[in-house]
């Protein structure tokens, strides 16, 4: 039982199968499985032992559409992807199209920019919450110095939803900026010595040649970002757990709440199936905008 | 008069001062955070705030320490960041190197299959992980916190790219000398991708230590805490807790940031490769 290769070497057929082997195994355990079985679990009304779990078919998902919560739990999310995608890509835009140029001082505000991603949400949700702290923190302080009265930055519907979104913004956009720096280094320096013969401004240079050549990266960190604005729960659970009333709950932080704090383990897979459909629904449409725009 | 080089600075001095201002925005709250846990648990409290500390304490230390066990939070975070990469980063370079290197049936619905599993998010899996593991028994044990976090797609197909690479030649030559499979995989084809390998070391090690969500489900017990989900668990039950509050924030930082000054040219190639999440 030998199988030659193109070169006449001979190896056992297994042997590719065998080197496979466990990660195969341990994503279909832990990946594929769980996927399958959340199709199931969420037909039941079962707790965390799932000792007398009830078969409901559909049951939980007709809660699903009649559920205030999630409805607001996905308004909240949908306003994070609104808000906080625009804000972290502009803002990563603009700072590596200032910091392209592999100088010292360039570099050393990228190693300070990215300084955030390497600590744990916990570590700066803790930070932040401080910091912004009605009693203790500093910035409230500040405020308050400048006249701006005493501001409750951690619970005041309508305000605090804001202060998480800059909290994730200030925590992750050293990822997008670092990524869009590698992007506009693999332009070729021959079209922006073209321009400059032109006496083509550097802002103009920035949108006719930066923009459309980086293009492709710009799809795939849109598309991460939504995706991953869909997922958000660290930043969330760290500093405010969902409040003040609610308004900071993400679709998440409610699956969490639903499977950990009242152990309806039936529902928050239901709840799980729901935002596998929407994550899986929002990939596909971005994905044919993307082709749209290649084709244009 | 100006000359044309003063010009270009002067141009360039309000670029600078914005690049100062965001620079300022993240250091400035981490120096307050690093100078907060020398103040005595008094000045913490006492209004208006203080930037750097008047007087000298390591009591916020020493009460994280009385209030929480720490030190197993430590241990689990060290475990849990070690032993899911090492191992995570030989089974995913043994996989990446057969899809890369290999002719086989199947091959390439088993790599779009490992591509899929990208596409789940954790978050949407976790409820149904959950009870997988705790069906396993493996609830609140280190097996249960490391098994499932040991194969990642991204992994694999990193490690398949840099494989597919190789020259052929390379291989042949190690054929030639009759050295077994397994042998061409260690000995000549792994070193070839070392690079790929201490940015996934470090890349892994670095997710690990902040994950936040993992070990909070799958943890009950409070020796069984990592420093992620165990200070995330003691401010959001304790807030009046400023001073350990404070000193667990840097104890869970520091390490990381040594890891950063350490690695930074691998944290900053895998993120530019992968897009890295956050």
């Amino acid at each position: 039982m030998y199988a030659t290769r193109n070169n006449g070497r001979l190896y056992k057929p297994y042997i590719p199968y065998l080197f496979i082997a466990p990660v195969i195994l341990l994503l279909f355990l832990f990946n594929l499985l769980p996927t399958f079985i959340s199709f199931i679990v969420s037909q039941f009304d079962a707790d965390l032992t799932f000792s007398n779990g009830v078969y409901l078919g559909l049951g939980n998902f007709n809660e699903v559409l009649h559920d205030s919560r999630f409805w607001n739990s996905l308004a909240v999310t949908a306003k994070w992807t609104v808000v906080e995608v625009p804000c972290q890509l502009l803002l990563a835009l603009l700072l590596a199209g200032l910091l392209t140029k592999n100088t010292l001082t360039n570099k050393l505000f990228r190693a300070v920019y990215f300084m955030p991603i390497i600590c744990s949400a916990t570590a700066t949700g803790i930070m932040w919450k401080l910091i912004l702290h009605s009693n203790v923190g500093y910035v409230t302080y500040l405020f308050r110095l400048m006249g701006l009265g005493k501001i409750n930055f951690m619970n005041t519907p309508g305000l605090t939803f804001y202060v998480i979104v800059f909290m994730s913004v200030w925590k992750t956009f050293g990822i997008s900026t670092t990524i869009l720096i590698g992007a506009m280094q693999n332009v070729s320096v021959s079209l922006y010595e073209a321009a400059d013969i032109d006496a083509c401004s550097k802002f103009k240079q920035f949108f006719y040649i930066t923009l459309p050549s980086i293009k492709p990266t710009l799809w795939f960190l849109i598309m991460t970002r939504v995706i991953g604005s869909f997922q958000v729960f660290d930043i969330v659970y760290t500093t405010t757990g969902g409040g003040p009333s609610l308004s900071t709950e993400t679709l998440v932080t409610y699956i969490y709440t639903r499977g950990f704090e009242v152990f309806r383990m039936g529902y928050a897979s239901a709840l799980s199936v729901c935002l596998l459909l929407i994550v899986l629904v929002m990939t596909l449409i971005m994905y044919a905008m993307m082709l749209r725009g290649e084709r244009e | 008069m100006l000359s044309r080089k003063h010009v270009q600075r002067l141009k360039r001095l309000p670029i600078l001062l914005l690049l100062t201002f965001f620079a300022l925005l993240i250091l400035v709250p981490v120096i307050w955070l690093f100078a907060s846990t020398v103040k005595p648990a008094k000045e913490i409290i006492t209004y208006p705030p203080s930037f750097f500390p008047k007087q000298f304490s390591l009591a916020s230390f020493e009460r994280l320490a009385s209030r929480l066990k720490i030190l197993d939070y430590i241990k689990n975070s060290v475990i849990y960041a070690l032993a899911t990469t090492i191992p995570s980063v030989f089974i995913c370079a043994l996989a990446g190197y057969s899809f890369a290197r290999y002719e086989f049936r199947g091959r390439s619905v088993l790599f779009i299959v490992v591509l899929a599993t990208m596409m789940i998010p954790f978050q949407v899996t976790m409820i149904p992980l959950f009870l997988v593991v705790k069906n396993m028994g493996l609830y609140d044990t280190y097996g249960g916190l490391i098994l499932p976090k040991l194969a990642a797609a991204i992994s694999i197909f990193m490690m398949r790219s840099a494989f597919v690479s190789i020259p052929r030649e390379l291989e042949e030559a190690g054929r030639m000398d009759g050295i077994s499979e397994f042998g061409l995989f260690w000995k000549i084809m792994l070193p070839q991708v070392k690079p790929t390998m201490i940015t996934m070391l470090i890349l892994g090690i670095n997710g690990a230590w902040n994950d936040l969500m993992w070990p909070l489900l799958v943890t009950g017990d409070t020796r069984m805490r990592t420093l992620a989900n165990g200070l995330a668990l003691f401010i959001g039950s304790d807030t009046t807790e400023y001073g350990p509050a404070f000193a667990g924030a840097v104890v869970s930082i520091v390490p990381m940031l040594a890891l950063y000054i350490f690695g930074q040219k691998y944290f900053v190639e895998g993120t530019v490769t992968s897009g890295l999440k956050g």
